[in-house]
């Protein structure tokens, strides 16, 4: 035991390494506590993620994992396996509502919104219905009726649509102004690929933000998305990976291209793929 | 049974100390391009950061009697780099004693876990910042890591996240 604190760096103990939005640590001035982390729903695969979130400014960030195959942390004194990066991004709270607005349509009526955010598996979702102009953002995805000043909502497809064409063409914009190399299919191998065919046609930018936005939502959603947007048949335009796309590519790189990334999310593009093989076995 | 329901949902929370993001110091990083299977206190002022030399092509140094290529990678704008811990509890200093002897088998329990778990399992405890970095230093095998690694797409992320996440004008 003695052997360990001899550098007199803490002890072996894990750290993570974090990107946090500044605004958090500006808050930290006025406020002592109310930033946690909780497990809540992904909205996509129904599944467990982890967020952040803020209770004083109620705001929702969620936790993407960066991992990529051997590498390591040196950090000051200490090594640090794994060499993961996490990153808390201000996440859109009406993803995760809206997965629970589509679970609670099968039974097709107005309901106020406290028996809609109900969660065995997340209880902490209920810090959801904490947040700020909940009403405001419920708008864009349900109808509404007031009955003796109680408010009662239910899941409506068509302005659901509507409010995510909006936010792929806000993604499209966005992906212009960080020239993100569109012309490949996202997937994780999008990245190793050469930019040479680099295409700016506005097809392949609202394909690849469709894919963004559809890792918030549900799969049936996905495909009326898909309509809506008069995407073509995803799995029609779909070429199967080359195993071997680039010469240069290291050992690691290799080893990664070997596995089956077919069901794989568009995100994951912008992390490892090792982290989301395992949450998919949970 | 209403107040032990609600003790259960704090019991799944890991509060983050903010005054600690002010107080953290400046930590100096290094990404490696090997993984290097322990969490532990390592001589790295003493044998890897006087070894890093300018060279014509960016940084250089070696680990293991292997080559390395380096380059400073910024954190993106709007954000900040943090090396955060887990506070020590009591039952914690106690269970480290069992691990005498049987080191090898607990590192690689450890590593098998998702990168979540780090966080999952100290559930109702409290993390802190102890560091914090605007910069860190990228290391590629022999070669400089590149405009095409995979770090550079994981930081174009945020500013994506923000357009994906922002609001969208109502009607």
């Amino acid at each position: 035991m003695a052997g360990r604190v001899e550098y007199g760096e803490g002890t072996d103990a894990q750290q993570l390494v974090f990107l946090l939005p500044e605004c958090l640590k500006d808050a930290s001035k006025m406020m002592k506590t109310g930033l946690m982390f909780v497990k809540l729903v992904n909205p996509c695969s129904g599944e467990g993620a982890l967020y952040l979130f803020n209770m004083c400014l109620q705001q929702l960030f969620e936790i993407k994992i960066f991992k990529e195959k051997h590498h390591s942390w040196f950090i000051n004194q200490s090594v640090q396996s794994g060499g993961l990066l996490y990153f808390a991004t201000p996440m859109d709270p009406l993803f995760l509502l809206l997965h629970y607005f589509i679970k609670a349509d099968k039974e097709g009526k107005f309901q106020p919104l406290d028996q809609v955010v109900v969660d065995d598996m997340f209880p902490n979702c209920i810090l959801l219905l904490k947040l700020p102009e909940l009403e405001k953002l419920l708008q864009h995805v349900t109808e509404e009726k007031e009955i003796d000043k109680k408010k009662y909502y239910k899941y409506s497809k068509e302005k659901t649509l509507k409010w995510l064409g909006k936010k792929v063409n806000q993604t499209v914009a966005a992906l212009k102004t960080n020239n993100v190399n569109v012309g490949a299919r996202v997937q994780s191998n999008a990245f190793f690929s050469s930019p040479q065919i680099s295409s700016d046609k506005e097809e392949n930018y609202i394909c690849y933000a469709h894919g963004l936005v559809s890792d918030y939502i549900p799969k049936e959603l996905n495909d009326d998305l898909s309509k809506y947007l008069k995407l073509p048949e995803p799995s029609a335009s779909l070429p199967k990976p080359p195993s071997k796309k680039n010469s240069k590519m290291t050992t690691a790189q290799k080893a990664l291209a070997k596995v089956d990334k077919t069901g794989m999310k568009s995100i994951d593009s912008f992390f490892g793929t090792k982290f989301f093989e395992k949450v998919g076995k949970i | 049974m209403e107040s032990s329901d609600e003790e259960n949902v704090e019991k799944r929370r890991v509060h983050l100390r903010l005054d600690t993001l002010r107080s953290a110091t400046p930590a100096t990083l290094h990404l490696l391009p090997c993984d290097i299977p322990v969490n532990r206190p390592a001589p790295v002022g003493s044998f890897f950061t006087p070894a890093i030399r300018q060279g014509p092509e960016g940084l250089e140094v070696s680990f293991r009697g292997r080559s390395l290529r380096g380059e400073e990678v910024e954190v993106p704008p709007g954000l900040v780099g943090y090396v955060m811990r887990m506070e020590e509890k009591e039952e914690v200093v106690g269970k480290q004693d069992f691990s005498q002897g049987s080191d090898n088998d607990e590192q690689e329990q450890e590593l098998l876990e998702p990168p979540e778990a780090a966080l999952e399992r100290d559930f109702d405890r409290v993390i802190r910042a102890s560091g914090s970095f605007s910069h860190f230093t990228v290391w590629g095998l022999e070669t400089r890591p590149g405009p095409d690694a995979k770090v550079h797409a994981a930081l174009t992320w945020p500013s994506l996240a923000a357009a994906i996440h922002a609001q969208v004008p109502g009607d």
